[in-house]
């Protein structure tokens, strides 16, 4: 059983073909960016990019992933370090506070630029209010989509 | 006034050689520091600050760290203190074995408590640097003046610390019973290169990296997985017990059954799982639990109709009969911390080749306690137990027992290898001691002239702080420091009267209660600014003119902030139509933090829904170290204002806590959260209070009061939903 995680092609071992993604993710993989918080699909810490798609990695069987393309956190910054536009934009605004919720914040925000180059705050709303932030970041947030648009813009 | 010595301490503590150290030892137990669990001696002093033999400054965090960034205005300290710039301070997170045991982080002390020492470990670091800056240079002390990162003479030449320092340990002996240096910090007229600025956290990056590691980040060769069960509350016994299956579970490890502990170590987290789910317990229960026996228990009027609450607060000339022109029950809901990273722990029994024989990874906001309490849970030496802190992931009042620590401890224990314990979302909104509903009467008369003659409150509520029967002996003095007087707070206005009586009681309620961000401040809060606000609209007045005539001159620093959050919030014009309403709010936390609070509200008859379209906020906390991780505060208290008066519903019925999960109790989302503004006041010359939960006091009432000013529906009880204002 082998998936492609940030790029490079992961084997799964057979004592963990049984758990969800994000399981796999963390205890087999080391890649903690990913953070448990409701189980459920519920609050979005767990958000990763499946072939492109967000999806909350506690529910995901890890079986159901074999083959594809999965993007963590930890795949987001590029290889010499420089932080991705959100990543920057994030650390610009001051965003996190606790930080626990933020690798989801950061890869859901990712999926809606993806999707919605300049979103308005309907859009921001609609695609992010599947994530959860209980130390209540969410105006620092909306702020960071927004300046991180305009870079992305002018990067082209 | 300095002395220098060395001492084996430094190797004893694993400080690696060549380094100058600063020794803050408290031999005053009045400093500020107080709340220190032990008071260190003479040779475990706190070891706060280094240069180090490169001249980089080392230093040690002295709170936990859980979003509120207190370290980093500590570190801005550091900076000023030493000519430094924050990037040049490698910031630690100790252990136990690090330093001196240091006090529970809780009650927003945090800069209170600690800005002081911490400047002084930094000022007299830096005087002894400049010590040895004359001797090198060959200049009387008084010619040696202040550098970036090490000092100069009037001639230009210049010396680092990394020049000072040699290869040998130094260590800076200080305690608070010597005259302090100069403190950079806290010197009104200097103009502050650190002090003051909005400084970027420490460690921000490994927040949007995944970097960052919380407890059950950590990794750890060959852990297993464990949990225990949790009881409804933890007054209930197991009446019954069934575990067949468990066993016969694959990946299975351990069953382990201490008394009332019943928990289960498996391979991996989905054997974990099923593990559990096959495990049938049913309690005893001393009390029912739902939500008529708390709204019973809670029940303010059939108290007072009794007579007196059990303790009074305030009692001036009060007269039961006055003509009473307001005569209002406000009634606030139990809440969750609903923190985003549920608890764990790691614990590992060492083999005997290590230092200790027990270690513990865990995000507590007090890891002194957990080290104490391991070691006493175990009948190990305390010596012999280190607690690894680790960053949380969202505390706000809920991480101060020995709890996930205990479970990690004894599955570990009775399996042998490393077991790391998170607990289920469902075990959080069970087990993480919720703030008590409470229950408010407030009567309020005037006088011809339309002051304010008698004020009458009384209130019941569960018990907020550490209570006796949950903690031991050792911990209470802490316990109080932090906050002794939770049910208290906020229960005294601003206003005053030449009549008035504050009295209440706290009562045992069937469900876990403890300390909840703000503590009592909130709730009384809410119902002090919602009757003032209807009085004054009842009298046709302008709420916030006549909150602050009813101060009568007194509270100076409130009425700025009420002034100021009246005139930011007039900058912006309330949408035309129905059902948009703008409401005030101030309050009190603690004596020493003030805050106002204005919110705009759409009551959307359209969409059935109430929904908060602006916040203002008005903070003075005294001196504004860090001014945007204060506003960054502000911004997650009017999250959680929207929460308190607008969505979070505990529910328990059945003898069960129904609320589980995200999905039946709801926290503010990103389509919840208003556009918020927030004016920081800096006073230069106040020493800095707390700022974690003082807007929540102001946050509550001001939403209501716009909902009575767009239409006209007095809000007695929280949350508030839609269907309650068209009934
Ligand atoms: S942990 Fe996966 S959505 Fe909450
Ligand atoms: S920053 Fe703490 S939960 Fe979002």
């Amino acid at each position: 059983m082998k998936l492609k995680i940030n790029g490079v092609e992961r084997q799964v071992a057979a004592d963990w073909q049984n758990e969800n993604l994000l399981t796999v993710l963390r205890e087999h993989f080391g890649l903690t960016g990913s953070r448990f918080s409701c189980g459920i699909g519920q609050c979005g810490a767990c958000l990763v990019h499946v072939d492109g798609i967000p999806m909350t990695s506690c529910l995901i069987p890890v079986s159901e992933v074999v083959d594809k393309d999965v993007l963590t956190i930890e795949g987001l910054a590029a290889e010499d370090g420089t932080l991705h536009p959100l990543q920057q934009a994030w650390v610009d605004e001051r965003v996190p506070q606790c930080g626990y919720c933020q690798s989801g914040q950061i890869m859901q925000a990712l999926a809606l630029l993806q999707n919605t180059p300049q979103p308005d705050d309907a859009d921001i709303d609609r695609a992010m209010s599947g994530n959860l932030c209980r130390c209540g970041t969410y105006t620092r947030i909306r702020k960071s989509i927004k300046k991180a648009a305009l870079v992305m813009k002018e990067a082209g | 006034m300095v002395q220098l010595t060395r001492r084996n301490f430094l190797i004893a503590t694993g400080w690696v050689a060549g380094g100058v150290t600063v020794l803050y030892t408290l031999r005053n137990r009045a400093v500020a520091v107080a709340p220190t669990i032990i008071i260190p001696n003479k040779e475990s002093g706190a070891a706060w600050v280094q240069i180090r033999s490169d001249g980089s400054c080392l230093m040690y965090f002295t709170r936990v760290e859980m979003g509120q960034n207190a370290n980093t205005g500590l570190a801005q300290i550091v900076a000023e203190e030493l000519n430094i710039e924050l990037e040049d301070i490698e910031a630690v997170q100790p252990s136990t074995s690090d330093i001196a045991p240091i006090a529970v982080t809780a009650g927003s002390m945090s800069l209170t408590a600690f800005s002081r020492p911490t400047a002084m470990a930094a000022a007299t670091l830096r005087e002894s640097m400049r010590a040895l800056a004359a001797v090198k240079l060959g200049e009387p002390l008084s010619m040696i003046l202040d550098d970036a990162g090490g000092f100069q003479t009037a001639d230009k030449r210049k010396v680092s610390y990394a020049d000072l320092v040699d290869k040998d340990s130094v260590m800076v002996e200080f305690d608070d019973t010597k005259p302090s240096p100069a403190l950079y910090t806290f010197d009104p007229q200097r103009s502050k290169k650190q002090v003051g600025r909005d400084a970027t956290p420490i460690g921000i990056r490994g927040l949007v990296t995944g970097a960052a590691v919380y407890t059950a980040d950590v990794p750890m060769q060959g852990v297993l997985y464990g949990r225990a069960i949790k009881p409804p509350v933890r007054s209930a016994r197991i009446a019954s017990l069934d575990t067949s299956g468990v066993a016969e579970t694959s990946g299975f490890v351990e069953l382990v059954r201490q008394g009332e502990f019943v928990g289960v170590v498996c391979k991996t987290p989905s054997a974990l799982d099923a593990a559990m789910s096959k495990i049938n317990v049913t309690w005893d229960l001393k009390i029912p639990i739902n939500q008529d026996e708390i709204d019973r228990l809670i029940d303010v009027d059939a108290e007072m109709a009794d007579g007196d609450l059990e303790h009074v607060l305030q009692d001036e000339a009060h007269r039961k009969d006055a003509d009473w022109l307001i005569d209002l029950r406000f009634d606030v809901q139990t809440q969750s911390h609903a923190a985003q990273e549920p608890r764990a722990a790691i614990a590992r029994f060492g083999d005997g080749s290590g230092a200790h024989k027990l270690e513990i990874w865990t995000g507590s906001q007090d890891p002194w306690g957990m080290k104490r309490f391991a070691a006493m849970d175990t009948g190990l030496s305390e010596d012999d137990v280190v607690v690894y802190a680790k960053r949380l992931g969202g505390g706000f009042g809920g991480r101060e027992h020995y709890e996930v620590e205990r479970d990690a401890v004894i599955l570990a224990r009775a399996v042998k290898r490393p077991v790391k314990v998170q607990w289920t979302r469902k075990d959080e909104f069970t087990a993480s001691r919720c703030r008590p509903a409470s229950a408010h009467r407030l009567r309020i008369a005037t006088d011809d002239a339309g002051n304010l003659s008698d004020w009458w409150y009384g209130y019941i509520t569960g018990h907020v702080v550490f209570s006796r029967e949950r903690l031991p002996g050792w911990l209470l003095p802490v316990a109080r420091l932090a906050g002794d007087m939770g049910v208290v707070k906020g229960a005294l206005a601003p206003y005053s009267a030449p009549h008035q009586r504050v009295e209440y009681k706290d009562v045992d309620l069937p469900i876990d209660l403890g300390v909840w961000r703000s503590l009592n401040g909130a709730p009384a809060i809410f119902a002090i600014e919602s009757a003032m606000d209807e009085l004054a609209v009842q009298q046709g007045m302008d709420p916030v003119d006549f909150k602050i005539a009813q101060m009568k001159g007194k509270q100076p620093r409130l009425q700025v902030c009420l002034e100021r959050v009246r005139e930011m919030s007039g900058r912006r014009s309330l949408p035309h139509g129905s059902g948009y309403g703008r409401g005030f709010a101030c309050g009190i936390f603690d004596d020493r933090s003030f805050v106002a609070v204005s919110a705009d509200i759409h009551v959307d008859e359209i969409a059935q829904e109430i929904k908060v379209l602006h916040m203002c906020c008005v903070q003075d906390v005294g001196m504004a170290v860090n001014p945007d991780q204060l506003r960054a505060q502000a911004e997650g208290n009017m999250a959680w204002s929207v929460g308190m008066a607008l969505l979070e519903r505990f529910e328990v019925a059945d003898d069960e806590i129904k609320s589980s999960n995200y999905d039946n109790y709801a926290i503010v989302r990103m389509s919840d959260m208003p556009s918020v503004d927030v004016e920081v006041v800096d006073q230069p010359s106040i020493p800095p209070a707390g700022a974690g939960e003082v807007a929540l006091v102001a946050g509550p009432p001001a939403i209501a009061n716009a909902i009575r000013n767009a239409t006209g529906f007095r809000a007695l009880r929280l949350p508030i939903a839609f269907a309650d204002i068209s009934s």
